[in-house]
């Protein structure tokens, strides 16, 4: 009998569900700043996904071991790869293949109905409001993984869920007019966010509400959503995390809460960002703790 | 050869300058101050993905364009005068992906004018771009096809941990694109952490991945890298990038760029107990 936590926060909650997207042959493919993947992925690695491999953008490594989650010290853990790349292997190799397949959760600051995602600029490109940092290898991949592409996002609001004609620029292609990719991708499967669990309507390839988070009524989401999402008669609540999840990232995958610093904002977002380094700082050994299942 | 006389030979005003490393690792720091020293004008900066170097060069005024994947700052946000400069269009951008950077490079050192990717369709980035160009398989496949058009640099500057006075370098940790940016820069400036003999670059794991044949000229500069990561040295100065980004970029160029050699450098930033900090 699974025994489900009570006493759980938004980040372990979105890092659970974002681990349980991940399959036991996956190459899980972690980005740069996005400490709550490398958390899912590891916590995916000591639970259901023993097998699974570390595809790290920061180093273009390969590797076999889980770690304990770090900010200072992550190019210690990427350098222990059993494979570099380098040069163009680096951004094409991870293309799916027949033999591999991979996960990889984006980010968006913007997303439509059909999943297409803006990294780039809010108001025009040509002068924005706002220049984003830029959309890297999701402007490469999103249209081709096999298994599709992941998305999550702690802001559930109506600035970040938006209809097409309010997404500013499409860096990542989602289903671009509610068709698949030419390209032989499955688009996107899912958003994790604070507030539900979204996927996307078989034909019509639109966003549709798959499960509320437990404690959050359906007009907030509705209210914090840009679009009309397609919200199934048969609604769920989210399962909530595992004790036994929530234990392992507590207490091995990331004691020093490093992915919360993707959910906070402000001065608690600071403290939590010194805290952390402070405590790294003071470490001997700087090899990120390896973590045996 | 000096760090001075390598920025006033090799790197000219308008010149396409590419910057090896990634985000907060492994990035030609000291070399980007000595840039902003010689206040050099109009250079167009090309990485693979970016964060502080092109913040301070865009800031000191030495930019005009850049073309990079990505400029932030990591987990401690938005690289800000970037930003600011591109929003207030006192710089061009270049809208690039991690491919178009990589293939560019690619297609420039194999000499020819593109390279074919199968990416990108379905982006807005198409819109932005008039230099690349979808197209079908010419061989007959009927597979949709983005041309990329080559990246010819002028110079690269890249920082490694080894490298031999001949200009064997060896890198300890991931090359990204340096090696591509070696062979494809009609000048190369490496930046070592050490100076070791050739033998010793024979021993080490990768051997010479920046071969001699294609650098122009070698500086030794311990923590040339500061606020960045030099593996296996040192990580990043996580509280140096934290000041960086509360303070106003004049000031910070007074305090730690103009007049500072490397030494003067690494005492206002701190000194011995920065580097015990950063030392793996």
């Amino acid at each position: 009998m699974t025994e489900f936590s009570k006493d759980y926060t938004i980040d372990e909650l979105m890092t659970v569900l974002m681990a349980r997207e991940v399959q036991n042959d996956d190459v899980m493919i972690v980005g740069v700043a996005t400490p709550m993947v490398w958390a899912a992925f590891t916590l995916a690695k000591l639970t259901h996904a023993p097998d699974a491999i570390y595809h790290y953008i920061m180093g273009n490594t390969y590797v076999i071991e889980p770690r304990q989650v770090s900010l200072l010290y992550l190019e210690m853990n990427t350098a222990r790869a059993y494979r570099f790349q380098n040069s163009v292997e680096c951004t094409l190799e991870s293309l799916p293949s027949e033999k591999l397949t991979t996960i990889e959760f984006f980010r968006p600051a913007q997303v439509d109905q059909f999943g297409n995602t803006n990294n780039v600029c809010i108001g025009d490109w040509k002068s924005p409001k706002i220049r984003l940092p830029g959309a890297a290898g999701i402007l490469d991949f999103s249209m081709f993984y096999k298994r599709g592409s992941f998305l999550y996002t702690p802001r559930h609001d109506s600035r970040t869920f938006v209809s097409t004609e309010r997404l500013f620029f499409i860096s990542g292609a989602g289903f671009p007019e509610g068709k698949p990719s030419i390209c032989g991708g499955s688009g996107p499967q899912c958003v994790v966010t604070n507030l539900a669990y979204l996927d996307f309507d078989g034909k019509s390839k639109r966003m549709r509400l798959a499960s509320i988070h437990p404690g959050v009524d359906i007009d907030t989401v509705k209210e914090s959503t840009g679009f009309d999402l397609i919200i199934p008669n048969d609604l769920k609540e989210t399962k909530p995390p595992t004790i036994k999840e929530i234990d392992l990232l507590r207490e091995r995958v990331d004691p020093l809460k490093i992915r919360k610093l993707e959910v906070l904002s402000g001065n608690e977002r600071e403290e939590l960002l010194d805290g952390i380094i402070q405590k790294e700082l003071a470490t001997q050994n700087k090899f990120p703790k390896l973590l045996f299942s | 050869m000096t760090l001075d006389d390598a920025i006033s030979t090799y790197v000219q005003d308008g010149d396409l300058v590419g910057f090896g490393g990634l985000s907060f690792w492994r990035k030609p720091i000291e070399a980007c101050r000595e840039i902003i020293r010689q206040d050099k004008k109009d250079l167009s900066l090309c990485t693979f993905v970016g964060g502080i170097e092109i913040d301070m060069l865009v800031a000191a005024g030495c930019a005009s364009k850049v073309r990079a994947s990505f400029v932030g700052m990591e987990i401690f946000g938005m690289a800000p005068n970037y930003r600011k400069a591109v929003e207030s269009r006192s710089i061009k951008i270049s809208e690039e992906s991690e491919a178009s950077i990589a293939l560019g490079l690619r297609a420039s050192y194999l000499k020819v004018p593109f390279m074919p990717l199968k990416g990108i369709i379905g982006t807005d980035m198409p819109k932005v771009r008039n230099d690349i160009k979808q197209f079908k398989d010419p061989l007959g496949s009927d597979t949709e096809l983005m041309a990329l058009p080559k990246i010819d640099l002028d110079v690269a500057i890249l920082h490694v941990p080894y490298a031999d006075e001949y200009g064997n370098g060896n890198i300890a940790g991931a090359v990204w694109m340096d090696d591509d940016m070696a062979k494809t820069a009609k000048k190369t400036i490496i930046i070592t952490e050490k100076l070791v003999e050739t033998e010793d670059i024979r021993y080490l794991p990768g051997k010479a991945q920046l071969p001699m044949q294609t650098t122009t000229a070698v500086v030794k500069i311990p923590y040339g890298a500061h606020p960045t990561s030099c593996y296996n040295h040192y990580t990043f100065d996580a509280l140096h990038i934290q000041e960086y980004l509360k303070m106003n970029f004049n000031e910070y160029k007074k305090k730690y760029i103009t007049g500072k050699n490397s030494a003067q450098y690494l005492e206002e930033a701190g000194g011995v107990q920065t580097i015990l900090n950063i030392l793996l």
